[in-house]
């Protein structure tokens, strides 16, 4: 199990599992949150974390020392979801993104992109105040949109971290997020504007 | 002023993933274009947002305490794996064992398996020898004369019209002293047969032609019983089988004749 050697600041001392523990524990709040956003599910996600925490106890050998731990376990937590349950089930509505884009199946049609390129930005700005809505549109995102957005968002992590965690390359990384933001922008807009053109004026009420 | 920025590099500037020269050409553009500056700014407070908007769950605290547990119990009771530091090729004896265990396995089961495959070909081959030897003795026993009677190999081919669901050649020119008797319509292992009857001196030999069951190609290793000579060959459809007393040579010259026949013409 290779991973790039993109190294990050991560503490490496002391006997192996302490290590383990020292590593894995401060990372537990990031795996939960990013597990219930995947399976959806606040039961399966204990589950699905916990599982992750006793491959990776059991995997840490393998682990290079000095390489980001957080994409390794990341990585494990994917893959434990990708065989489980709810993360079957996702990604057998999953085929290829290519289909995918061209059935419109990555959420909701989206407007085209020069459309919104010219909308004022007061009208993003607005909505995304609204924390619910902005949370019910990600719960909308296919799953391989949603990944990819919680990693670089709200993990912070760098594209060729998310690359690793998510085996792709890191140029779908990249059109993966690209095509997030726009779905997400897409669908905030067409729940805020529902008539553009009457409606452009007066966006900052 | 240049061309407006891609949505990719508007992306990647949020996400802080630019180069420096990507970085230092896109600031150069931003200071000159509000509207790509609204879109970065609008691209940023998209990825702040959802930042916040996605830190939704928090674990709860017992699952906290589980894990923590988990985690001192495997620190106090190391699996092997993890006691023993990692030696050369790093896999553990156990697995070593088990991999050489499989592979065992395997190469017994494919032995098995062939093994099997021939005994079962050669089981067949002398059930077929056995069933051709039968009907040949019968035929010579019954004093019946065969079903068609003809030495005129245009009156025997069209006899099987219609009773057979195959068809089949027969030669013109026989080696000498050989002679055409006549034909049966018989079975020989559940399959409707054409039983050719000829002559070679005062030698009767028996050839059944069927249609071929399997796949295979390679010849059958046919061998004499009670006295008899076995031969035969395969074409692509059929499979003859030859049995005689006669001097094997002078059998393998008819049964040559015969595949010849099969051959389509030039």
């Amino acid at each position: 199990m290779a991973l790039l050697p993109w190294k990050r600041a991560v503490p490496k001392s002391g006997p192996p599992t302490s290590a383990f523990e020292d590593l894995a524990l401060p990372l537990l709040s990031s795996l939960y949150n990013v597990a219930v956003w995947l399976s959806r599910n606040p039961a399966d996600a204990e589950d699905l974390v916990q599982e992750t925490f006793l491959k990776a106890m059991r995997g840490f050998q393998s682990f290079e020392r000095g390489t980001n731990f957080k994409a390794w376990i990341f990585r494990i937590l994917r893959n434990t979801w990708l065989t489980s349950r709810s993360g079957l089930a996702a990604m057998r509505t999953v085929a290829l993104e290519e289909e995918l884009e061209e059935r419109g199946e990555l959420g909701p049609r989206m407007v085209p992109e020069g459309a919104i390129d010219r909308q004022t930005p007061e009208v993003n700005l607005m909505r995304l105040n609204d924390r619910a809505e902005l949370q019910a549109a990600m719960e909308r995102l296919a799953p391989p949109l949603l990944e990819v957005i919680l990693l670089c968002d709200v993990e912070e992590m760098k594209y060729r971290e998310i690359a690793t965690v998510l085996e792709i390359p890191l140029g779908t990384v990249m059109s993966r997020i690209a095509r997030a933001r726009t779905a997400l922008r897409g669908m905030l807009q067409v729940h805020a504007t529902p008539p553009r053109e009457s409606d452009a004026g007066g966006a900052n009420r | 002023m240049s061309d407006h920025l891609s949505s990719a590099i508007l992306n990647a500037l949020a996400d802080g993933e630019l180069s420096g020269s990507e970085l230092a050409r896109a600031d150069e553009h931003l200071a000159g274009c509000p509207q790509c500056t609204s879109r970065a700014l609008a691209q940023s407070l998209l990825k702040s947002a959802t930042a916040r908007a996605g830190l939704r769950y928090a674990p709860p605290p017992h699952l906290a305490e589980r894990l923590a547990r988990l985690a001192s119990q495997e620190a106090s009771h190391p699996s092997p794996s993890q006691a023993t530091p990692r030696i050369g090729w790093g896999f553990s004896s156990y697995g070593w064992a088990a991999a050489f265990a499989l592979l065992l396995l395997c190469v017994s089961l494919f032995l098995a398996q062939r093994w099997t495959q021939r005994t079962s070909v050669a089981s067949q081959n002398a059930g077929l020898v056995t069933e051709v030897c039968d009907q040949h003795i019968a035929t010579l026993a019954a004093n019946s004369p065969p079903e068609v009677v003809s030495s005129d190999r245009h009156t025997v081919k069209p006899w099987f019209q219609g009773k057979l669901p195959f068809s089949f050649n027969l030669p013109q020119n026989l080696p000498g002293d050989t002679t055409l008797d006549g034909a049966n319509l018989t079975y020989l292992r559940n399959q409707p047969t054409a039983q050719l009857l000829y002559s070679i001196g005062r030698h009767r030999v028996s050839v059944f032609v069927q249609e071929k069951r399997d796949g295979n190609d390679s010849k059958r290793a046919l061998t004499d019983h009670s006295g008899f000579h076995v031969t035969g060959f395969r074409t692509a459809d059929l499979e003859v089988v030859a049995v005689s007393d006669v001097d094997p040579a002078r059998l393998s010259d008819l049964t040559g004749r015969i595949e010849e026949a099969q051959a389509p013409p030039k």
